[in-house]
């Protein structure tokens, strides 16, 4: 599964990533894994602003991902 | 309505003919042109600003606001062009057009927009200078600009 980062996020860990998802993964743990992997940005991966969004919608963190293609992490809007 | 993001740098005159050519019989055109500014909110110095923004949600954000302003006040045409990527300080960020009858609706549609733009619209800014990068988030009055037009009734 794709992995997608925007903002402050983009720059500490890239565009994208590739992530083997289990069965019945949640963003949740999703989250925890991420932070596990990337220690430098685990506090954002781990925070209520960075919010998960699938197929263009935001998700809440007990939101099943297996079957979706990719899941994208938002970090706060700084707005325009 | 014309809405678009813009990697070039926003021509506010180019921008405002084309908008008033396409009005017919309009009274009144209001419009904004934001700019990058040269300092942060600290006072350091700001060589430019980075603008990240979604593939798809970003503009959808953007015509979510347009359509809004659109359907509440007595407007009859607008446009936001809004820049992406890299914009050095001095460059406009940001153009907002609304044309109407009477001039109240045109001024209020702009100014509710930029308040929605700021808060609502899906960009992430970084603000880069001799200090090093630094991302950026709302601002409390930029919240409380947009709550302002919560509940309030359409001007006549």
């Amino acid at each position: 599964m794709k992995i997608g980062f925007f903002g402050k996020l983009r720059d500490s860990l890239g565009d994208e990533c590739d992530v083997a998802v289990e069965e019945g993964e949640t963003v949740a743990r999703l989250r925890r894994r991420l932070a596990r992997l990337h220690p430098e940005a685990a506090a954002d991966l781990l925070g209520p602003r960075v919010r998960a969004c699938v197929a263009d919608t935001i998700v809440g963190d007990d939101f099943v991902i297996g079957g979706h293609e990719r899941v994208e992490f938002l970090p706060p809007l700084s707005g325009g | 309505m014309s809405v678009r993001l813009a990697d070039e740098p926003i021509v506010a005159e180019r921008e405002l003919a084309e908008f008033v050519g396409g009005l017919s019989g309009e009274g009144a055109v209001a419009s904004f042109l934001g700019l990058a500014r040269d300092r942060t909110a600290d006072g350091e110095r700001v060589e430019r600003l980075f603008l990240d923004h979604h593939p798809r949600l970003t503009l959808r954000s953007m015509e979510e606001i347009a359509a809004a302003a659109l359907e509440r006040f007595g407007i009859s045409s607008l446009r936001i062009v809004h820049r992406r990527g890299a914009v050095a300080s001095g460059e406009a960020i940001v153009l907002v057009a609304a044309a109407a009858v009477h001039r109240r609706a045109a001024f209020e549609a702009v100014d509710y927009m930029m308040d929605r733009l700021k808060t609502d619209s899906v960009f992430w800014k970084r603000e880069e200078g001799p200090g090093g990068p630094h991302w950026i988030e709302p601002r409390d009055e930029d919240y409380s600009a947009a709550e302002r037009w919560s509940g309030r009734s359409c001007p006549e």
